[in-house]
């Protein structure tokens, strides 16, 4: 079972609680979606860069205790650096969730299959002592886990199943890199 | 195979108090054998977070989530490393104009014993040149160097490498 990646988007934002809450996405669509969609925390979106929206995810999440950080991550950009979930598991930041969208498609180029193997990242996830590592089926499903990753005490990830549909009007990237940069800063007051 | 230990480790105390003094909190790293002397130093701080990685693109991009944040990281890898780290500079620190202060061991320079690094010392400041970035290697006044390296890439919003031998360390 798959979810449109706009529901879980829009489920997710939903959840975010603007004062407290920070937003990294990479590279692709859930990037190109942000601009589009209602986020009123701070929001830093890379529109290249594959692999490194949670390695800059966990620095936000280190150097700011006080903030929790979630990252949009698709399956293939994780497959590029998948070395970063034992990072993170080491590191232990209890502040940090990664949401990866699941298609198996690198979608921003083409939509071209991934290598043909299915990768269990919940399971990967476990094994380097994330607490909280879920695969989720509906977008409803998102807000109480995304609860259960900030009550874990440790690193989250919650995969989501994200239907391909090569049809999918994907708005283009909408903000240039110094002004992704300036409005973060500006949000977050420096 | 890594050549003599440093007698004494002054000049890896010196950098450190240097981080320290410039307000740097975080530190990420990936070992070599001089790196390993230098972060038995690093890792006695109580100012500076030390965060082991696996690949030195990660350290890259950590140490620009942190300074997206207002924070002062480092990034401490070897010049192999920084060779495998050209995507994230330019699609990321460039791309972005993250500061970014990077503390590379240079390994291949005419100060190092072993033959294999050689070929990585021969290309390593030319690529640090092709790809824009700033570099020096530690000499005497090295916190002065880092107070200094770390004003310009905030000025700047650019990365800077600092290159470092064994020998900086003792």
């Amino acid at each position: 079972m798959t979810t449109a990646r706009r529901a879980w988007l829009e489920a997710l934002v939903g959840a975010l609680d603007p004062g407290r809450d920070l937003v990294v996405a990479g590279l692709g669509a859930n990037a190109r979606y942000l601009p589009h969609l209602d986020v009123r925390a701070p929001h830093f979106a890379l529109c290249d860069s594959m692999g490194a929206a949670i390695p800059l995810g966990l620095g936000m999440a280190l150097a700011r205790p006080d903030r929790r950080v979630v990252v949009l991550e698709g399956d293939g950009s994780l497959l590029m650096n998948l070395g970063t979930l034992a990072t993170v598991g080491a590191a232990r930041p209890d502040n940090l969730v990664a949401a990866v969208f699941e298609n198996a498609r690198y979608e921003s180029s083409g939509g071209q299959a991934l290598p043909e193997v299915r990768v269990d990242f919940v399971a990967i996830a476990r094994a380097v002592a994330f607490p909280v590592a879920e695969r989720l089926a509906e977008a409803r499903e998102l807000p109480a886990a995304l609860a259960r990753g900030w009550a874990s005490g440790g690193p989250a990830l919650l995969a989501l199943p994200t239907a391909f549909d090569p049809a999918e009007p994907i708005p283009p990237y909408s903000q240039r890199p110094a002004e992704i940069r300036l409005n973060f800063a500006r949000a977050l007051g420096r | 195979m890594a050549g003599p230990e440093p007698t004494g480790r002054e000049g890896a105390r010196r950098i450190v108090a240097a981080l320290e003094e410039c307000g740097v909190t975080l530190v990420a790293t990936v070992p070599d054998t001089w790196i390993g002397w230098l972060m038995e130093e690093m890792r006695k701080s109580r100012r500076l977070r030390v965060v082991d990685v696996v690949s030195e693109e990660e350290a890259i991009a950590i140490a620009c989530g942190a300074a997206l944040v207002g924070a002062r990281a480092a990034v401490v890898i070897q010049n192999a490393g920084l060779l495998n780290s050209g995507a994230v500079i330019a699609s990321l620190v460039h791309l972005y104009m993250v500061p970014c202060f990077l503390l590379v061991s240079y390994r291949g320079d005419e100060r190092d014993p072993v033959y294999y690094h050689a070929p990585k010392g021969r290309v390593t400041e030319a690529t640090l040149a092709a790809w824009g970035i700033r570099h020096a290697r530690v000499r005497e006044g090295v916190k002065a160097q880092i107070r200094q390296g770390f004003d310009w890439i905030e000025e700047t919003r650019a990365p800077l490498a600092l290159l470092f031998s064994a020998e900086d360390l003792s």
